[in-house]
């Protein structure tokens, strides 16, 4: 059975050889253009400056070199999905010879899909386009995009190219886009107009540095929550211990501790342990160095706050254990200290907030604090406006504790001289059975 | 000078006991300072006896009930308690006073702890009861001094009577014994009194050996086994309520009980 007759056969294997051939001896793609780059502006306002972010508007160039030989008609180009247009967007095409502008007439067609551009005359070889479309969003979701490239030859031969170089995507946080919305509306910018007020509450700035200063406040605390429960209570409890000891030489220790711990600058002592201890070859990570530097300090603090709450319990509660049998060391753990522990959550809650607000003496040695996120976005932005929300972080923290341990301070001193502590559900019938008393 | 009742009684609980002094002070001084407080006092006081101590402020009768568990350190002389020296050296003054239970005049309950806890805490840590032995402890002595039903009430929530008797539980808890009452209803309001004397009537009648440092003429007279006087830093009279009452020997007890009365 013959399918093919002989003189086709020829020309089918004549052809095939040609196939060959030319793809041997011809590089893989004939292609008549030559993407040389595709970006998009970044478009953050905050201080990530060279970030290109989702879902906000920028411009997307892309720019191509027609090839030796060829000529291009037409371009297509294919946005990724998710891509959307903002009010204003526009094309604005460009045909450049060396750093010539030169004038060819085009028509273009733009929308979220793609853009075409159709040129009325056939731009040569050598020549650079450079497609520029402006107010375009890409998706808001972090990633890398291309643009896809079909282009049409003064033949009417249409051609797709491959993907073009990625635009690396950042998404959008909430922040972002509302200091993006913020910065555009007339209000705000007629009260950045105001200098006193752009300079120090610039609202695009209090939306912008609120979550990162956020994590600034979020380490600022852990580096009192540690370093105070951890470190300053324990050892401020043992100083107090040998402050009061019965042994001269532990006293003496522990004043001089003390002393000099609360008679030293913090600031100092920062510099001493961050630049002093790497000397001796001692390299502790810089968080566990600020715990440590924070909860010593203050422990030589909360050892006189402990002592002298520990010296206004009435020698009758030391008197009455002793005439129980109960040791010394009985004698502080369940019924002294837990007396003190009263008594001195007032001045320890001071002494705890004066540690959290000294946090930000640890700028000064590199530690990346609260106070360290507000001098870098500042740095960058030249605002101050992040140095108030930094205040404000703070504020959080210290005006509730204020008020804390101002109500601990009233409820103990409307107890009968201090020795009365009532869990809060007792209050009222303790209240109400003292009247009865009275009474009766 | 033991009452034949009381040493009946003691002879129940202790079988065997001897009729050996349970606290024996021998010449005890003591100084604060340039001032001497105690100036050569000698008492001894027998199991299941009731001494009431009397004398003017200033006469020195607390400083030597402080004595006894040490709370003050005697400058010289001798105290034994049952078979111990307490003014040898290394003696184990924690264990001594496990053994001597106290109640002050400020009553010194632990304000933070309910009255059954303040009365379960020595016994935990002291006597390693455990926690349930104790609690059942201490709602008994608690139950014994009236206060059944305050059980769980915090020391600022009761009166003064009410904590002096939890005080009085508390010590009575670790199984003293020798009671030691420093003035023990002298912080309290007149009609709250009456309470802890009675609480305290009732101990002298179950046969606990007491020491009691007070004012309450009527409470010497009624449940003393022996009263004695001191003045000016030793005792200057001691003997029956009637005799010590009724026909003082010295001037000093005379003028001293002509004032009170």
């Amino acid at each position: 059975m013959r399918l093919f007759s002989k003189p086709l056969f020829k020309f089918f294997l004549f052809a095939l050889v040609l196939a060959t051939l030319s793809a041997l001896l011809s590089p893989p793609q004939a292609d008549a253009l030559t993407v040389s780059s595709t970006t998009a502006q970044p478009n953050s306002t905050s201080s990530n400056s060279s970030a290109v972010i989702g879902g906000t508007p920028t411009r997307i160039t892309w720019e191509g070199t027609v090839d030796k030989g060829e000529q291009v008609k037409s371009l297509d180009l294919v946005f990724p999905a998710g891509c959307s247009l903002a009010d204003g967007a526009d094309v604005k095409v460009t045909v450049l010879h060396g750093l010539d502008r030169m004038a060819y007439l085009e028509q273009d067609q733009l929308d979220a899909q793609h853009v075409s551009v159709d040129f009325a005359k056939a731009v040569p070889s050598g020549m650079l386009i450079r497609v520029e479309v402006h107010e375009i969003s890409l998706p808001n979701v972090a990633g890398d995009y291309q643009l896809e490239t079909n282009y049409t030859d003064a033949n009417g031969k249409s051609a797709a190219l491959g993907p073009t170089q990625n635009i690396t995507v950042q998404t959008v946080s909430w922040s972002d886009q509302l200091s993006d919305w913020l910065s555009q509306q007339g209000w705000v910018q007629a009260w950045n107009s105001v200098l006193f007020l752009n300079i120090f509450f610039n609202p695009v700035q209090i939306v912008a540095s609120l979550p990162q200063l956020f994590f600034g406040w979020l380490r600022s605390l852990g580096i009192v929550l540690i370093g105070f429960p951890i470190i300053a209570i324990p050892i401020g409890l043992l100083v107090s211990f040998l402050r009061m000891s019965k042994l001269k030489v532990l006293r003496f220790i522990s004043s001089i501790y003390v002393n000099l711990i609360r008679g030293t600058p913090l600031f100092l002592q920062i510099y001493i342990f961050f630049f002093g201890l790497p000397y001796l070859g001692i390299n502790i990570p810089n968080y566990v160095l600020s715990f440590l530097v924070m909860g010593l300090n203050s422990s030589a603090y909360l050892a006189e706050i402990f002592r002298g709450g520990i010296e206004s319990i009435n020698k009758g509660q030391f008197e009455a254990a002793a005439s129980l049998g109960m040791s010394r060391m009985q004698t502080m753990f369940r019924v002294i200290i837990p007396q003190t522990v009263r008594r001195v959550i007032p001045t320890a809650t001071s002494e705890f907030i004066l540690l959290y607000k000294d946090t930000s003496l640890l700028a000064a040695v590199g530690v990346m604090e609260q106070m360290m996120f507000a001098k870098n976005i500042v740095a960058s932005t030249g605002n101050m406006t992040p140095y108030i929300v930094s205040a404000l972080y703070y504020l959080v923290v210290t005006l509730p504790l204020t008020r804390f341990s101002r109500n601990m301070e009233k409820r103990l001193a409307d107890g009968e001289g201090g020795n009365e502590a009532k869990e809060k559900k007792h209050r009222l019938r303790a209240l109400f059975t003292r009247k009865q008393e009275v009474a009766a | 000078m033991t009452s034949a009742k009381a040493t009946e009684q003691i002879q129940q609980r202790t079988p065997g006991a001897t009729a050996k002094p349970v606290v024996r002070i021998i010449d005890l001084h003591k100084s604060f300072g340039k001032l001497e407080v105690l100036k050569g006092v000698n008492i001894e006081v027998d199991r299941g006896e009731v001494v009431v101590v009397l004398g003017p402020s200033g006469s020195g009768k607390s400083t030597m009930l402080r004595c006894i568990n040490l709370l003050e350190k005697p400058t010289s002389g001798q105290i034994w308690f049952e078979d111990t020296c307490l003014t040898a050296p290394k003696v184990d003054v924690n264990k001594v006073r496990e053994h001597i239970g106290m109640v002050f005049q400020q009553f010194n309950l632990f304000p933070h702890l309910s009255a059954k806890k303040n009365v379960m805490l020595a016994q935990t840590q002291v006597l390693k009861r455990s926690k349930a032995d104790a609690e059942r402890i201490a709602v008994e002595q608690l139950t014994r001094v009236g206060l059944a039903e305050r059980v769980d009430y915090k020391p600022s929530q009761l009166s003064g009577g009410q904590q002096q008797r939890v005080a009085i539980a508390r010590a009575l808890a670790m199984d003293p014994h020798v009671m030691l009452f420093d003035e023990a209803t002298s912080a309290l309001d007149p009609e709250l009194v009456r309470d802890v004397l009675d609480v305290m009537k009732d101990l002298a009648r179950q046969g606990t050996t007491m020491i009691v440092v007070t004012h309450e003429m009527g409470f010497a007279r009624d449940v003393a086994d022996r009263v004695i006087f001191m003045e000016g830093g030793v005792v200057v009279e001691e003997g029956t309520p009637e005799a010590v009452f009724d026909h003082p020997q010295h001037q000093r007890t005379k003028e001293f009980l002509g004032h009170i009365s």
